[in-house]
C-alpha cells in the first residue's frame, strides 16, 4: 500500500469515526483537568478557603506576632487551641476595625457565633499528637508546620505515620505504638 | 442503555468525584466567641459535685473535657464515699446524654402531647396552681424524691404560699420498719449511720448494705474495713435472708430462713444473748419484759418455725456472744411488712444488748432518706387526692406509677380531669405519662445545689457543664411561680441557696462560699469521728406492750405454698436506672444475666414443678401474673421465688421499655399495719409452666471451675498457722508464681528469651478477699474506655464487650458459696495472643503492655481463640451512640470500628497522662499516680496498680504476700495481672 493511500484510509477512517475519537480525547483531557485542579491547581497547594480569609503571612509574617499568643495551649495541652473571637477583637477594635472582613468578626462576636474554621492540619482519629510533648522537647513549631509566615492561607498537611516516624527516629524519641501516639 | 445516557452518567459521575470525594471528615475546627477561664482544650477540669442517684449522697467530681462531662469520679475528700463509686454512679452520665431526655415542656391535649415553651410552661403552671389556691386551703400538693434541706425548705414556703400544707418524700424504699424500731426502742424515727468499720461481727437480718441499703458505697467500704484480711484475721459476718443477695453472697454465712423467718433469728439470738447474761445495763423490768417476750424462742422451735437448723443458730448465737464489737443490722431496703418490722425491732435491742454505749450507731449523723414518708401516708395521700378537692398536683422526679405495687389509686388519681398533675421530670415514664404537664427540669450536673447525705454535712452540687437542654431548676420554677416579684425570698434559686448556705454555716464572704462549692461542700470528718467519741447510751425504756407483741409474733410458713419476694437491685435501684444502657448491660452480680429480669427458684423447686432453666412460667399472686424465664438458683431457699426490681418498664426510653420485668406487679398494694411500710415479700405464688422457652442472656461460660486454678481462696486457719512452702514443679499446683519481669524466666520453663523492660513494668494485684462483686469496676470501664452496648441479642451469641467482668463461681459442692473474680486482660509476658497474630496487631509494649494496635487488626480473632483467659473482644459490628450519647466518649480513646479486636489496656492514657506529668517535673512516676478507671472506683480497694520493676511499690509488695498467685498459671503465661486468694472462714 503506498504512502498516499494509507494516509486516505487513515483520513478516513478519522472521518468515520470522529465521534468516538472526540470521546476520547474528550475523556483524557477531563481526567488530566480534574487531576491537575485537584492536586496541583493554585487554589490546592494554598488550602481551604476559611470563613475570614486570616492571612498567617501578615500576622505572624509581617506583625510577627508569636505563634503562642494566639495559639496558647501548645506548651500546656495536647491541643495548641485556637484564639477565641474575643481575641482578635483585642486589636481589631483598633486596627481596620471598619474592614468588611473585620466586621464579620464583629457579627461572629455580636451574635455570640462561633467561627467556623476550616481545619487545615488532620491527624487520624487513632492518633493521640501531643502539642505538649513536642514543645517541651523544643521542636519547632515550623518543623512540622513549615513556614507559616509566608503564607496567607495554609496548605492542607495531611500528616503521615512516616513523617512521625521518621522523625522520632532520628530523635529516638518513643517509639512503643500505645505508648507514642495510639491507644 | 443509550449512549448519551451512559454518557450524562458518567459525566455526573465524574463531577461528583472531583468536587465531592475526599478522604477526610467533615473537619471544622470551631473558635469559642469567649473563652472561659477554666478550660484548656485538651486538658480536662474537675468540678467537685454530689451524686443524686440515690438518696446516699456521695460526693463526684467530674472531668470535663471542652464543657462536656465525660467521666465521674468518686471525690475523695467527701467523708460518706471517700472517693469511690458504684455503677450507679458511674452511669449517672448516661441521664443527661440520654437520647430520650425531654428537651421542650409537653402538654397533654385531646390531640395528644403537645411541646410548649418553658415559658408557656411556667405561665400555665402559675395559672393553675393561683386558681387552685384561690378555691382553698391545700389544693395544691408536692410529692418530691429526697431533695436537700434548702430545695425542701424552697418547696415547703412555696407551698404554704398556695395555702397547702408540706412537700410529701416519696421514696419505693423508705426503711418504715427500721424507723419504726427506733423509735420504739430509740425513741429516734430515724436511720442512724453504723460504725461498721469498728465492729469484728456483724450480723444482718437482711439488709442488703452492699447493694441498695442506706448508703452501699460507704457501707462496703466500711465492711471491708472490718472484713478484709489483715493483722492475722477478718471479721465475721453472718447474713440472714431467704434470698441470697450480693450482700449475703459475701457473708462468712449464709442462712436462709423461710421468708419473713428473718425476725424469729434476730428474737433468737436476743434469746441467747440475754440467757448469758448480756444486757444488764438496761432497766430491770424492761429487761425482765424482754427475756419474757424471746423465751419462747428457743433454738428448737425457731428451727421448726424459720426454717434454720439449731446448730448454726447456735455457732451465730456464740459468735455474737464471743466478740468485742457486734452489730446487728434490720431488714431489707425493701421492706416486707410485719416480718421485716419484727426482724428491725430484733436488731435494734440486740445493739441495745449487746452495746452499752452504742458505739457503733450514729444518731448524730443521719441518713437523709429517713425523710421519706412511710408508704401508708403516700398511699392514704393518693386515696385522698381521688376523692378530695380539686387541686394541683405536683411531682417532683418521682414515679409511683412504676414503684408501687398495684397502683390504682395513683392511676385513678391523675386521670382525674379536674386535678391538674405537673410532672417535673427528664423522661417520660409510667407516671409522667399520665401527667397534664411534663416540665424538664435541670438535672443535678447541671445545676447549683446542696444535698447533704447524712444531718449535718453540707455537700453541694455545682453545675458541672452548660445545659444540654435549656430547663429551668425546680427552685427557679417555684420561684418564678409561688410568689411575686415583690415576696420574692431570691430572685433565684441559686442566690437563694447562697443566702442561706451563707446563714446556715459560718462563711464570711461570698469567696468562702464559691471555695465551698469549689470543694463540693464542708467535707472534713465531724470531730466525734476522728475522736470516736460515742453517743450517750438509750434514753429510758420501758416494756411497751406493742413493742413486746410485734416481737412475739413467731412465722408459721405454709411450707408448700412457694412464696415471692421482691429483691432490690444493685443495677436498677428501686427502678430509676433503668434506662441507663450501661446498668442493663453489666449483669447481675449473681445470676450474670444482662438485661433480662429471670424469676430464681431453687433446683429442688422445679424439679417438683417439672421446670428447667430458660423455662417461661406464669406466676400468680392474688394481686396479678407476670410471664417469667425461669434461672436455677443454688442461692434460694427451696420452696421461695424472687425476682430482682427495677426492669419491666412501660414508656421509660428505648433502653428500658420491653426490657425484664416487674415484679411489683405481683406484690400488694397493701402497706402492713404497724411500721406502715410496703410488704415487698411473703407473697404466695402459684407458678404453671407456659410451655414456651427464653433463652437467658448471661454472660458467664460455666458456674463452676472445672478444678482450675481460676478463683483461688484459702483458709484462715491454713493462712495462719499452714506452711507455704517455695513451689518448684510444673504441674497445675506445683507452679510457681512467675513474675512477668526478667527475673521470671527459667531455662527450665521458657522457649521465648525475656522482655527486657524500660523502667516500668505494669501490673496490677486484685485481693480476692476484698472483692465484693459489685460491678463498680466493670461500670467505670464502659465509661472510660468508650466500651460498645451490645443488647441482650448479641449477648446471647456471646458477643459483648466488656473488657473488665466479673466473673462468679459457685464451690461445686456447697453452691451457697461464692467467690467472685474480676477478670480484664492479663497483660502476660508470655502472651499467647501476640504469638499467633498474623500482622502483629497484639504488640508487646516496651514497659510490659499487650498493645492491640486497632489498624493493624484484621480481624482473624486467631488472638481471642488462643487466649486462655477469653478477654479479647471482637467487634462484630460498629456499635451506637445515639446523639447525645455520643458526647460523652472519652477524647483519649479511640472509638473502635466493626472489623478489629480489643480489649484491656490497662487504661493506657491514663499512663501516658503520668507519663506527661513526670516528664514536665524532670522526675519518674511516683507510685500510685497511675490510677486505672476500675482501680479508681472500686469500693473496697480490691484493685492494686503499679510499677512491678520498683521494689518499693506497693503493687510488688502484695505480689510477696503468700495469697499471691497467677489465674492458669501453669501454662506459664507469667500474667501481669496478680491475684491475692480470698480467704475463707469455717464457722
Amino acid at each position: 500500500m503506498d504512502p498516499t493511500t494509507r494516509l486516505k484510509n487513515t483520513a478516513t477512517a478519522v472521518a468515520n469515526n470522529r465521534g468516538p475519537i472526540f470521546f476520547t480525547l474528550l475523556t483524557i483531557f477531563l481526567t488530566l483537568l480534574f487531576l491537575y485542579l485537584f492536586y496541583a491547581s493554585p487554589a490546592a497547594s494554598v488550602g481551604p478557603a476559611q470563613p475570614i480569609p486570616f492571612s498567617h503571612r501578615v500576622h505572624a509574617g509581617a506583625k510577627a506576632i508569636a505563634c503562642e499568643f494566639c495559639h496558647p495551649y501548645a506548651g500546656r495541652s495536647n491541643f495548641p487551641g485556637m484564639p477565641p473571637v474575643e481575641k482578635c477583637l483585642y486589636c481589631h477594635n483598633h486596627i481596620i476595625a471598619n474592614h468588611p472582613e473585620i466586621k464579620k468578626e464583629h457579627n461572629y462576636f455580636d451574635t455570640n457565633t462561633p467561627t467556623p474554621w476550616v481545619k487545615v492540619n488532620y491527624v487520624p482519629e487513632h492518633v493521640f499528637f501531643k502539642h505538649i510533648r513536642h514543645i517541651k522537647k523544643d521542636i519547632q513549631c515550623a518543623e512540622c508546620h513549615g513556614a507559616v509566615e509566608t503564607m496567607d492561607r495554609l496548605p492542607r498537611n495531611n500528616f503521615l505515620m512516616g513523617f512521625c516516624v521518621d522523625c522520632h527516629r532520628q530523635k529516638k524519641a518513643n517509639l512503643g505504638c500505645w505508648l507514642g501516639c495510639h491507644n | 442503555m443509550k449512549r448519551r445516557t451512559f454518557l450524562k452518567l458518567a459525566g455526573i459521575g465524574s463531577l461528583s468525584l472531583a468536587t465531592g470525594c475526599d478522604s477526610r471528615p467533615a473537619n471544622t475546627l470551631y473558635s469559642l466567641v469567649k473563652a472561659p477561664d477554666d478550660m484548656v482544650t485538651g486538658e480536662p477540669s474537675w468540678y467537685a459535685t454530689t451524686c443524686r442517684e440515690c438518696p446516699a449522697g456521695c460526693g463526684v467530681v467530674a472531668k470535663v473535657r471542652e464543657g462536656r462531662v465525660v467521666k465521674l469520679e468518686g471525690n475523695p475528700l467527701h467523708p460518706i464515699n471517700k472517693g469511690k463509686l458504684c455503677m450507679r454512679g458511674q452511669a449517672a452520665l448516661q441521664g443527661i446524654y440520654n437520647p430520650d431526655r425531654l428537651t421542650t415542656p409537653l402538654l397533654k391535649t385531646a390531640r395528644g402531647s403537645e411541646p410548649v415553651s418553658h415559658a408557656k410552661a411556667a405561665e400555665m403552671l402559675k395559672a393553675r396552681t393561683a386558681a387552685a389556691a384561690a378555691k382553698g386551703e391545700n389544693r395544691v400538693h408536692l410529692l418530691t424524691e429526697t431533695v436537700g434541706e434548702v430545695l425542701a425548705d424552697l418547696f415547703t414556703e412555696s407551698l404554704a404560699r398556695w395555702g397547702s400544707g408540706p412537700p410529701l418524700v416519696f421514696e419505693p424504699f423508705a426503711y418504715e420498719s427500721t424507723k419504726t424500731a427506733h423509735k420504739m426502742v430509740f425513741g429516734i424515727d430515724g436511720l442512724p449511720s453504723y460504725r461498721m468499720e469498728r465492729a469484728d461481727v456483724v450480723v444482718s437480718l437482711g439488709a442488703d448494705f452492699l447493694e441498695t441499703w442506706l448508703s452501699p458505697v460507704e457501707y462496703a467500704r466500711k465492711f471491708k474495713a472490718m472484713h478484709a484480711y489483715g493483722k492475722g484475721g477478718k471479721g465475721l459476718f453472718f447474713h440472714i435472708s431467704p434470698c441470697q443477695s450480693l450482700t449475703a453472697a459475701n457473708a462468712d454465712l449464709w442462712l436462709p430462713p423461710v421468708p419473713g423467718g428473718e425476725g424469729a433469728v434476730g428474737c433468737a439470738l436476743l434469746r441467747m444473748v440475754l440467757a448469758e447474761g448480756r444486757g444488764d445495763h438496761l432497766p430491770a423490768d424492761f429487761r425482765e419484759a424482754l427475756i419474757q417476750t424471746v423465751a419462747p424462742f428457743t433454738p428448737e422451735k425457731t428451727a421448726r418455725t424459720a426454717g434454720v437448723p439449731p446448730e448454726t443458730l447456735g455457732k451465730i448465737g456464740k459468735a455474737v456472744l464471743a466478740a468485742s464489737a457486734p452489730l446487728v443490722l434490720g431488714g431489707s431496703a425493701a421492706g416486707g411488712g410485719d416480718a421485716v418490722l419484727q426482724a428491725d425491732l430484733a436488731a435494734a435491742l440486740l445493739n441495745c444488748v449487746l452495746d452499752p454505749n452504742r458505739s457503733l450507731i450514729d444518731f448524730d449523723a443521719r441518713h437523709r432518706v429517713e425523710t421519706a414518708a412511710r408508704r401508708a401516708d403516700i398511699l392514704r395521700f393518693f386515696a385522698d387526692l381521688k376523692e378530695g378537692p380539686a387541686g394541683v398536683l405536683l411531682l417532683n422526679s418521682v414515679n409511683p406509677v412504676y414503684a408501687m405495687p398495684g397502683a390504682g389509686d395513683v392511676r385513678d388519681a391523675l386521670a382525674r380531669e379536674d386535678l391538674f398533675v405537673v410532672a417535673f421530670s427528664n423522661f417520660m415514664d409510667e407516671t409522667t405519662q399520665l401527667a397534664d404537664l411534663v416540665v424538664p427540669v435541670q438535672p443535678p450536673l447541671e445545676s447549683w445545689d446542696e444535698y447533704g447525705g447524712k444531718t449535718g454535712l453540707l455537700s453541694t452540687l455545682q453545675p458541672a457543664m452548660g445545659a444540654m437542654v435549656p430547663a429551668p431548676h425546680v427552685g427557679d420554677l417555684l420561684l418564678g411561680t409561688a410568689f411575686g416579684a415583690e415576696n420574692r425570698p431570691a430572685p433565684d434559686y441559686a442566690s437563694c441557696l447562697a443566702k442561706r448556705l451563707m446563714a446556715d454555716h459560718p462563711m464570711a464572704t461570698d469567696r468562702d462560699r464559691l471555695e465551698t462549692f469549689r470543694a463540693g461542700g464542708r467535707l472534713e470528718d465531724r470531730p466525734e469521728e476522728k475522736t470516736g467519741k460515742t453517743a450517750e447510751p438509750p434514753a429510758d425504756l420501758t416494756p411497751e406492750p406493742y413493742l413486746l407483741n410485734i416481737l412475739a409474733k413467731a412465722s408459721e410458713a405454709p411450707e408448700e405454698a412457694i412464696t415471692f419476694t421482691a429483691l432490690p437491685s444493685i443495677r436498677f435501684f428501686d427502678g430509676r436506672g433503668a434506662n441507663r444502657p450501661w446498668l442493663c448491660e453489666v449483669p447481675d452480680p449473681l445470676t450474670k444475666i444482662a438485661w433480662q429480669t429471670p424469676i430464681l427458684l431453687h433446683p429442688e423447686t422445679m424439679k417438683k414443678a417439672g421446670l428447667r432453666q430458660e423455662d417461661v412460667i406464669t406466676a400468680t399472686t392474688r394481686w396479678g401474673t407476670l410471664e417469667a424465664p425461669v434461672y436455677e438458683s443454688d442461692g434460694i431457699r427451696p420452696g421461695t421465688a424472687a425476682m430482682a426490681i427495677g426492669q419491666g418498664h412501660a414508656g421509660f426510653g428505648r433502653y428500658a421499655d420491653g426490657m425484664g420485668l416487674n415484679p411489683f406487679h405481683l406484690l400488694s398494694p397493701l402497706a402492713d399495719t404497724v411500721a406502715g411500710g410496703p410488704n415487698h415479700g411473703g407473697e404466695p405464688v402459684e407458678i404453671r409452666k407456659t410451655g414456651r422457652g427464653l433463652p437467658l442472656a448471661h454472660t458467664d461460660g460455666s458456674r463452676i471451675q472445672h478444678g482450675r486454678t481460676i478463683a483461688l481462696s484459702i483458709s484462715l486457719t491454713d493462712l495462719v498457722h499452714g506452711e507455704h512452702p517455695e513451689k518448684h514443679g510444673l504441674a497445675m499446683h506445683e507452679f510457681p508464681l512467675v513474675l512477668p519481669l526478667p527475673e521470671g524466666y527459667s531455662p527450665h520453663r521458657d522457649i521465648y528469651p525475656p522482655h527486657e523492660h524500660a523502667g516500668y513494668r505494669w501490673a496490677m494485684t486484685v485481693d480476692l478477699d476484698r472483692c465484693i462483686g459489685c460491678g463498680a469496676c466493670a461500670a467505670a470501664c464502659y465509661a472510660e474506655n468508650n466500651i460498645g452496648v451490645v443488647g441482650p441479642e448479641r449477648i446471647l451469641e456471646g458477643r459483648e464487650m466488656s473488657w473488665l467482668m466479673i466473673q462468679r463461681y459457685l464451690d461445686p459442692d456447697r453452691p451457697e458459696k461464692v467467690a467472685f473474680l474480676p477478670m480484664l486482660c492479663q497483660h502476660c509476658d508470655n502472651a499467647p495472643c501476640e504469638s499467633v497474630c498474623p500482622v502483629y496487631a497484639p504488640h508487646h509494649s516496651k514497659e510490659g503492655l499487650n498493645n492491640q494496635i486497632y489498624n493493624r487488626c484484621i480481624g482473624t480473632r486467631f488472638c481471642s481463640q488462643n487466649c486462655p483467659y477469653k478477654v479479647r473482644r471482637f467487634n462484630w459490628f460498629d456499635w451506637e451512640w445515639p446523639a447525645p450519647m455520643n458526647l460523652q466518649l472519652n477524647p483519649e480513646v479511640t472509638v473502635r470500628s466493626k472489623g478489629v479486636m480489643e480489649k484491656c489496656s490497662f487504661c493506657v492514657q491514663r499512663i501516658k497522662d503520668a507519663h506527661g506529668q513526670a516528664k514536665n517535673e524532670g522526675r519518674a512516676i511516683r507510685d500510685g499516680e497511675v490510677v486505672p478507671a476500675c482501680v479508681q472506683t472500686c469500693p473496697t480497694g480490691a484493685f492494686v496498680f503499679g510499677n512491678l520493676m520498683d521494689p518499693q511499690s506497693r503493687v510488688r509488695r502484695m505480689v510477696e504476700d503468700v495469697r499471691a498467685y497467677q489465674i492458669l498459671g501453669y501454662i506459664n503465661t507469667k500474667p501481669a495481672v496478680i491475684y491475692l486468694k480470698k480467704v475463707v472462714q469455717e464457722i
